[in-house]
This record gives structure tokens, sequence and C-alpha cells, in this order.
């Protein structure tokens, strides 16, 4: 079921989002939100649904995690007014402003000017985006002519009559056969396309959004879209993670790239319970370990050995409140071989130091619960 | 999040948790038993996560979860798990039907293995689930930073 292009004729060109694969036809998507689900049934689109299970389960796709995502995502609904926009019998219709309300609350500023949707338009995005247009910001403005004209995705379960509702859309009387001819029928309808695609593909840049658009000769399913979203989206994290993980800048793929992250954690993991093994061997002294170990992690992160520590250990006890900032820009100036420290660092150590019992009186906010801890042990 | 705060947040925390397991144990210069030596690393090891899951609080899955595992550990063991099990086995088994029938799609072999590794993440989606992990990754080299810190300390000691 490669279906190319859908009902709706999304073949825009202007191409912001990674090219994958096309042949996501079936609109899993919709099947994801439960608000589809129960419209669909109250559409009569119960066998659709269940044949979006099939599907979503067929392409391995996580229903739930779209309904998480999508439905708190207000960039799936900017995808909707783009979809709107994807008619193939009425290309050159399709510049100009948006003339849903709420289509034009998201995509005013990003549609290209010379997008020219109506509502009809506009509603055949909301039914192509879910087989009965369940997008529940949609539903009130497209519910008659959803309702009238149950024209949702290439479904070859929903033989909806839509011809009678979009007669200007030869791909409403398609619709039913789009499943199977989908390949031909995108065909088409993308060469009808491909001269619009150029005047789009200027336009796309300016959208700067999550907003998917397909590209020329790419699925433009609404769920193809999602699809397509959803991957660029895990890509994104997984190069983020590329970052963290070291030595696997080369590495390209998401198996061998998920195998290097499940290693890293694993071998982080067990230095953590090496080295508290470690520490539990070891038998430090505790008020020493307090002062240095927090002068040294803070002030000094870079050196492990410095001279100024034994002036603030050996005073930590003695010393009045008043007289802590003082110490530490004592250590601080002592030895010029510390680093310029921020404030923001000497008021943390400060505060730390403080924090530790001390001073228990003065704590930060987050640490106000454990001050009264930590008296006892002090 | 900005590191050097989440590693200031840990450093107190986990140091404040070491001083008051050095308070507990008896300080022997001898060496001590090996139960010993292990109760205090489980004691230690302990402490480290969770006073890096209280730096990070519940604004990540990751955290929430390890604080609950913590939480209902050894005196409620059983209850608790085995809530816990069924509410994760719900969750995932629900992701699940909704797209991971493939198992030999590359994509959720290796999920699953991720999963387990980091801790809350068994009923996620991937693209939760990368971001977990890209900050939990972040929090354990903390983790480890402080550790080692502390360690070197001691043993100059």
């Amino acid at each position: 079921m490669a279906s190319e292009n859908d009902d709706m004729g999304l073949a825009m060109s202007s191409i912001s989002m990674f090219n994958k694969s096309p042949n996501r036809s079936d609109p899993f998507f919709s099947t994801g939100w439960d608000p589809i689900v129960s419209q669909s049934e109250s559409l009569g689109g119960s066998s659709m649904a269940s044949h979006y299970h099939l599907v979503m389960e067929n392409q391995g796709i996580s229903g739930t995690s779209h309904v998480s995502q999508y439905q708190s995502n207000p960039s799936f609904v900017e995808l909707v007014p783009k979809l709107a926009g994807f008619d193939a019998g009425n290309l050159s219709q399709m510049p100009g402003p948006f003339s849903l309300p709420q289509c034009n609350q998201i995509a005013n500023s990003r549609c290209p000017p010379n997008f020219a949707l109506d509502e009809h338009r506009i509603s055949e995005a909301l039914v192509g985006t879910s087989p009965n247009g369940k997008i529940q910001k949609r539903s009130p403005e497209s519910d008659p002519l959803l309702r009238s004209c149950k024209n949702g995705d290439e479904e070859p379960g929903m033989d909806l009559s839509s011809e009678g509702c979009h007669g200007p859309r030869e791909q409403a009387g398609k619709k039913p056969k789009t499943e199977q001819n989908s390949g031909a029928n995108s065909r088409g309808k993308q060469t009808a396309k491909q001269d619009i695609d150029s005047s789009q593909s200027g336009e796309a840049p300016k959208e700067n959004y999550i907003h998917v658009r397909a590209r020329r000769g790419q699925a433009t399913n609404s769920h193809s879209l999602a699809e397509r979203l959803r991957r660029e989206k895990i890509s994104e994290r997984m190069r983020l993670l590329q970052e963290l993980v070291p030595g696997c800048n080369k590495i390209t793929g998401k198996a061998v790239m998920l195998d290097e992250i499940i290693n890293y954690v694993q071998s982080l993991q067990q230095q953590v319970e090496f080295l508290s093994m470690k520490l539990a061997t070891v038998n430090p002294e505790l008020s020493l370990d307090l002062d240095r170990i927090l002068s040294k992690d803070i002030l000094h992160p870079q050196s492990a050995a410095v001279p100024g520590f034994g002036l603030g250990t050996s005073s930590s006890h003695a010393f009045p409140p008043s007289t802590f900032p003082r110490t530490i820009s004592g250590i601080l100036n002592t030895n010029p071989g510390f680093p310029p420290l921020p404030q923001t660092v000497l008021e943390n150590e400060v505060q730390n130091l403080f924090q530790m019992g001390f001073y228990p009186g003065s704590t930060m906010d987050s640490f106000g619960l454990d001050a009264g801890r930590l008296k006892p042990e002090m | 999040m900005n590191p050097s705060s989440l590693k200031s947040r840990f450093t107190t925390r986990f140091l404040r948790a070491l001083t008051k397991i050095n308070a507990h144990k008896p300080i022997s210069s001898s060496s001590p038993g090996p139960g010993e030596i292990f109760q205090r690393y489980r004691r230690i090891k302990v402490a480290a996560d969770k006073s890096m899951a209280y730096s990070v609080r519940s604004r990540r899955t990751w955290s929430r979860a390890t604080l609950w595992r913590l939480r209902t550990r050894s005196p409620r063991s059983r209850l608790a798990t085995h809530a816990r099990r069924s509410w994760v086995k719900t969750r995932s088994t629900r992701a699940a039907s909704h797209g991971k029938e493939k198992k030999e799609d590359g994509g959720t072999v290796e999920a699953e293995e991720l999963r387990e590794l980091v801790p809350g993440g068994e009923a996620m989606d991937l693209c939760n689930l990368l971001d977990e992990t890209a900050h939990y990754i972040k929090c354990l080299t903390t983790q480890l930073d402080i550790l080692d810190r502390q360690e070197c300390t001691s043993r100059e000691l």
C-alpha cells in the first residue's frame, strides 16, 4: 500500500523535513487518538478503526505516542492547515490564506501568503487527516462537511460516498480506490502538483515551526506526515545522544547508535557501582572530607591537590558564619593557581557550606527540607 | 538543565548522605569484613542514586522511577513491586500493542534494552525514551564525576 499520495493530494514539495520512506499510506495516526476512535465509530468507521489498528501494528508505530505527542503538540494542528491546502484538483487555488479561523491562528504567519484555501479544502484536510476529521479543534467547523462527506483517507474499508461532497476534488471519487491505485493516482496528482511544488518550495523555509511538508514524490498522507515528524524527532534526539556518547560521531544508523548508547549507559552504571564500592572500602574522616570535597569539587574542579585546603579544613569548625566568605575568599586569594571563579560559584559554595550544617538556618530553597536533617548528624 | 547547578545539588546531597553513612559505621581502621563493606557499598550506592534523583526531583521520569524504586524497596517489597510491575505492564502492553509488533525491527529490540536500563523507561515511547536517556546520561556522568573526586580525596587522606 504505497499510497504515494493520499486523497488530499498533499504533495507540497517544499521540503523541510527528512525524506523518509513514503510508503506510509494508512492513517494509523488517527487510531491513536481516542477522540478519533470515538468519532470514527460515531461516523460509522468502526471497521476503519480496526483497520487502522491493524495498519498501525503493521507499521510498528506506537499510537499512544502519537496521542500523547500530537494531542499536546500544537504542531500537529499546524499540520492540518497544511494538509488543507493539498487538493489535487485545485492546485491552482492552493495559494491563498486560510479561511478557517483556527487554521488562521496557526497557519497565518506561516502559510505562504499565496495560499488560498477555503473551507472546502480545510474540511477535506480534516477529513484527510483522520478518517473522519477527528481533529478536535477542527471538528466544530468541519463537522457538517465531515459528516456529510465521510471522505476519509485512502481506507479501503471505508467506502464512503464522497463524490457528492467534494465535487471539484477528483480524488474524492478516487478515495475508495486510492488504496488500490494509490501509486497511479499519486503520480497523476503529483505531476499536476509539480508545477506548484516549485512555487511552494520557495515559501516553505518561511515556516519555522515544526511543520512537516511532504516532499516531492513522497506520501502526503497526513499520517505519513505525522510519521515523518515523529521520525524526525527521533533522529534529532539520536543526534543529541550521539554528542553525549563519546566516540559515536561516525556512527550513522539507528540500531548501531542505540547499541552504543546502551553500552554506554551500562558502563556508566557499572562505574557508579564500582566507585561506590571503592568508597565503601575507604574510611574517610568526616569533617575534613566535607570541606575538602566541597572545596575541591566546587572551587577547583580541575585539580586534585589544592594547597589552600588546609586553611579551610582546620578552621571549618571554628569559624563563625561571617568569616566563611572571608575564608573562602582567603583560599581563593592565597592560591593564585585557582581559576577565576564566578561569583555564583562562590555563592554556591558558601551556601553549600552553610547547608552542610554549620548554618542550618540559611539554606537554599531546594535544600530547605534537608537542613533540619543535618543538625543531628553534625 | 544547568550542569553546574545539578552538580552542586548532587554534591551537597551526596556528601551529606555520605557523612551520615560514615557516622553510622564505626570507623574501624582495621579492614572491615566483607559483609560490612558490602553493606556500606549498598548504602553508598543508594545514597548516590537517591541524591541524584532528588537533585532532579520529579522533573524526569527516570528520577521519579528511581525515587519510587528506592522508596518501595525491602520493607514493602512484595506489594510495591507487584503494584509497580502491574502498572508498568499495563502501560507497556498498551504501548506495545500499538506499535511494537515487529520485534526484528532494529529500533524496537534495542529500545527494549534501553528501556530496561533507564529507570522508568518501560512505558515510554521511543521519542521520550531517547530524551530521558540523554538526561540520564548527563546525570550519570555528573554522579560519576563527584564519586570519582570523592574517592580520590578519600584516598589521599
